[in-house]
């Protein structure tokens, strides 16, 4: 019988919840008798998520997030940072065991294995992509997915996103990703590297179509079912306890 | 990349290392900055260096050697 990890499917909330549940359920996994879990989600309002290491002032352009209504908030991964437009993306997680026979010791194998199931999603819809080595998947050789691992506790945490619709003049005035001003070649030299599920397929991909795919992708890959489930009462207590840390200025302004 | 530090005496004090980076445990930021600090300018690639000898620590986009120059460019007039 096929080995069945569990599903939570297309929460939408806020970022310090999106990001208080991936670090939740990656703290509760080997302490309770729960599978592995896939998630995927949107963030609603739209955020800003920055490295773990990053400085959010070189980052992120806090006055237009004010003025746009847009949270900031940073991840314990590390890596650069990302826009989640509400209107234009979809974050996955999955959380399983180091010790997982699934799951390579390796980081970088570990990359691959999990990219590749987003490339398999990708793949139903279309979409030739590749991984391309630490973590970004690439169609047509324009990025189309970011991701970034920690491992903690004994257990692997691995997010991502995957660009359905991008609002590249949104994303320029949020983060400080030049000090040029925003202008249609600046836009064009991001479009040049960067792509999304509309720009490569030249049609509107509906989220659930997506969502779709996408699991069907660790499906394929893991070898498993994904079984839609819930958060366990521990992890919903941890989600609380996690949400103030996440919301906490000393948290998201520590460098 | 990049790194704000202060020099009091020949030392430096308050190091801060930023960017994009991976660092697995990403803790060990903690202890590379703690180890700099107090660190006289003269030692710094050696104190560098020594912390990812001693230290188990995975980096991606990054290496040991991108440490030392960052903090060198912070060091820079």
């Amino acid at each position: 019988m096929k080995e069945t990890w569990r599903l939570i499917d297309m929460r939408i909330e806020d970022a310090p919840t999106q990001m208080a549940i991936d670090e939740a359920i990656a703290m509760a996994r080997l302490k309770e008798n729960i599978p592995n879990t896939v998630r995927l989600y949107r963030w609603n309002p739209s955020a800003v998520s920055i490295g773990y290491f990053q400085s959010i002032e070189k980052e992120v352009n806090l006055p237009a997030c004010e003025k746009y209504g847009v949270d900031v908030i940073r991840r314990i991964t590390g890596g650069g940072a990302v826009y989640h437009d509400y209107n234009g993306e979809i974050t996955y997680s999955l959380v399983a065991p180091e010790a997982d026979p699934k799951m390579p010791d390796d980081i970088l194998e570990s990359y691959e294995l999990i990219c590749g199931a987003i490339v398999n999603g990708l793949a139903g819809l279309g979409v030739d992509a590749e991984f391309k080595p630490v973590n970004d998947i690439v169609a047509g050789g324009k990025k189309i997915s970011g991701n970034a691992q920690t491992r903690r506790h004994g257990v692997i945490l691995q997010h991502g996103t995957i660009l359905v619709d991008s609002d590249i003049r949104r994303m320029f005035q949020v983060l400080r990703v030049s000090d040029a001003k925003i202008s249609d070649k600046l836009i064009q030299a991001v479009e040049d590297r960067v792509t999304n599920l509309r720009r490569y397929l030249d049609r509107q991909v509906d989220f659930d179509e997506a969502r779709s795919a996408l699991i069907k992708g660790f499906e394929d890959v893991f070898d498993v079912a994904l079984e839609p489930g819930e958060l366990t009462g521990a992890e919903t207590r941890l989600v609380k306890q996690l949400h103030e840390k996440y919301s906490s200025r000393e948290w998201v302004f520590q460098r | 990349m990049a790194a704000e530090l202060g020099v009091e005496e020949g030392r430096l004090v308050g190091v801060k290392i930023t960017g994009d980076f991976f660092m697995h445990p990403e803790a060990a930021i903690i202890d590379l900055e703690k180890a700099l600090c107090d660190t006289s300018v003269e030692d710094l690639d050696y104190v560098v260096n020594r912390f990812f000898q001693d230290n188990d620590v995975t980096l991606f986009g990054v290496e040991a050697e991108d440490f030392v120059k960052v903090v060198r460019l912070a060091l820079e007039p």
